[in-house]
């Protein structure tokens, strides 16, 4: 019924939708695949893993951020409530990087107390409203930050 | 097909409009000057005007939570200083790019701002809407005018009755 | 009982109003981008990028909808071989695939001034354009069969799998760890103020609309090629039988 291409084609299509659920079933969302560790996760890094890049998520320490400007940088802490680390980062931060508010990292984390990086991003959190509101105080209901870093 | 394409005539005009009041809005906010503008005229007071630039790095102090700051911009090859005394800053930190608005003021060199805002970003914010709108709309558009063409095929071939007599002249 | 054989009259009955939904589409929208350009004050963190929300959010949200859409009318046609509910989900296939794509595409103008990259293989980017491959399978698939009510059994069978996949993108920024903010509407209650919700709100119902407005072209337009396609068949069979007769 069918001709040889055809048959090929519908098996290329099925192959496809599968692959890509079997990739996120297996592959992302497997256990050794995370998007990024906490700050207590990466001081319990094996040192085995140190060699490769990894990505830190955290809150940006607030009063921690301090910059240098030769060679522009800045020093930093994360914190994901229970532990904190120091983060040192070569460049120009992205502009919504912020005191209080998310970062993610990617880079080293070397000799067991520094993190080393040359990426940083922006981790933003779900609330939006206007700055009047929030000079006046406004707190809008939203998932508690440091659980969003380990869920 | 006339009212067709009249509906899609009327759709276009709104849509220029809306991007006329989109700009004409937003169009005091599209101007800034860069620190070396403000070096090169450096003499001379100016109306209130924007200054985009970067805040360098060792040069914020100030008290931020009563709302007056002190710190040099820098561009590509000039700083300028500025002071800043408003209500407290959100977006204010070391190595960000901001647009301070105010005024120059020659005789004490400084640049007086009364407030910070973000760099708008308007080209991202463009291309998203047009990245969104215009294949919408070309689908919309194209799928539209094959319905009504099919429409006009069926009909004219006379495909349409079902129960249609069919001869072919065998010879 | 009496709702099951009149869905397809239904479905006849209400693309005759397809041109309300088209109109109601397009006063939304237009409302939606006047109020969001232009009325809508600037976040407090993100400043006037986050204007894009108003398109990325609602197309992100359509995309969704519209394979739910599909995935229910798969359901459907398993279980009553219509061929209106298989043209009907053929065309939420390809809307859908196209929403999916330009939600993507306004993400990424969104990720790059606010996380700093314009890509990232964070668990919600990934599962949401693994939904894009999922619906490039689906259509494609579509092309590959012969028989219709083989290819519609098949194509039923595929997206109806990858469903699985809906769950996945909806809720990943709850369940694992990503980059991607987690959901702003949901049981903790509503994190963004009136004046960007408002926008926001009109703007997902007028792409909405949008999207049924272009379920009832596109399943219209399926449903007279394959009606052409059987006509010019018949034709040519007779055409055909009448040579074999002589």
């Amino acid at each position: 019924m069918w001709t040889q291409g055809k048959k090929t084609g519908v098996i290329i299509s099925v192959l496809l939708v599968a692959g890509s659920l079997g990739y996120l079933a297996l592959g992302n969302f497997g256990q050794n695949l995370v998007y990024f560790v906490t700050p207590s996760e990466v001081r319990a890094l094996p040192p085995e893993r140190t060699q490769q890049k990894v990505r830190v998520a955290g809150m940006v320490v607030k009063g921690s951020v301090k910059t240098q400007s030769d060679p522009v940088g800045l020093t930093f802490e994360l914190t994901d409530g229970t532990a904190t680390i120091p983060v040192v980062f070569r460049g120009i931060p992205p502009d919504l990087f912020k005191e209080g508010q998310g970062a993610v990292a990617e880079g080293h984390w070397r000799d067991g107390q520094t993190f080393y990086s040359s990426m940083i991003m922006a981790k933003h959190s779900e609330d939006y409203m206007p700055i009047e509101l929030k000079r006046a105080g406004v707190e809008l209901p939203k998932k508690d930050f440091m659980k969003t870093l380990s869920p | 097909m006339t009212s067709f394409y009249a509906r899609w005539a009327a759709l276009i005009v709104i849509a220029l409009i809306l991007s006329g009041l989109t700009y004409q809005h937003y169009q005091q906010n599209l101007a800034s000057v860069t620190p070396e503008w403000i070096v090169k005229n450096n003499s001379s007071p100016t109306p209130s005007i924007r200054l985009e630039g970067m805040v360098k790095s060792g040069s914020l102090s100030g008290n931020l939570d009563e709302g007056q700051a002190e710190f040099q911009l820098v561009g590509d090859s000039a700083n300028v200083a500025v002071h800043y005394n408003g209500s407290p800053p959100e977006n204010l930190r070391e190595l960000k790019t901001l647009i301070v608005v105010g005024q120059w003021d020659p005789a004490q060199q400084v640049f007086r701002a009364r407030e910070i805002v973000l760099v708008t970003n308007y080209g991202f914010v463009v291309s998203a809407y047009l990245v969104a709108m215009i294949p919408l709309i070309l689908l919309v558009f194209s799928m539209s005018r094959k319905v009504t063409s099919l429409f006009q095929v069926i009909k004219e071939s006379k495909l349409y009755e079902p129960q249609a007599e069919f001869h072919v002249d065998s010879r | 009982m009496s709702l099951l054989p009149s869905i397809n009259r239904f479905i006849r009955h209400i693309q005759r109003f397809k041109g309300w939904f088209g109109g109601a589409a397009a006063l939304c929208l237009i409302t939606g981008m006047y109020l969001g350009l232009i009325t809508s004050p600037p976040d407090y963190y993100q400043g006037e990028i986050v204007r894009i929300m108003y398109v990325h959010v609602p197309l992100a949200h359509t995309a969704l909808f519209g394979y739910t859409v599909l995935f229910v009318g798969s359901l459907w046609y398993l279980w009553k071989r219509d061929p209106l509910i298989d043209n009907m989900c053929h065309a939420a296939a390809g809307m859908s695939a196209a929403f999916t794509a330009v939600a993507l595409v306004t993400g990424s103008i969104w990720a790059k001034p606010t996380w700093n990259t314009w890509w990232t293989w964070d668990p919600k980017l990934v599962s949401f354009a693994v939904l894009l491959m999922i619906l490039a399978g689906y259509l494609m698939l579509r092309t590959m069969v012969e028989d219709p009510e083989q290819e519609g059994r098949y194509a039923a069978v595929l997206a109806i799998v990858g469903g699985l996949d809906l769950p996945i993108i909806y809720f990943a920024a709850e369940w694992w760890r990503t980059l991607h903010q987690p959901l702003s509407i949901s049981l903790r209650g509503v994190s963004i103020s009136g004046d960007i919700l408002l926008p926001l709100s009109i703007m997902s119902i007028g792409f909405t609309l949008l999207f049924t407005y272009m379920l009832m072209i596109r399943t219209q337009m399926l449903y007279l090629v394959n009606l052409f396609d059987a006509k010019k068949g018949r034709l040519l069979s007779q055409v055909h039988l009448s040579k074999v007769g002589q």
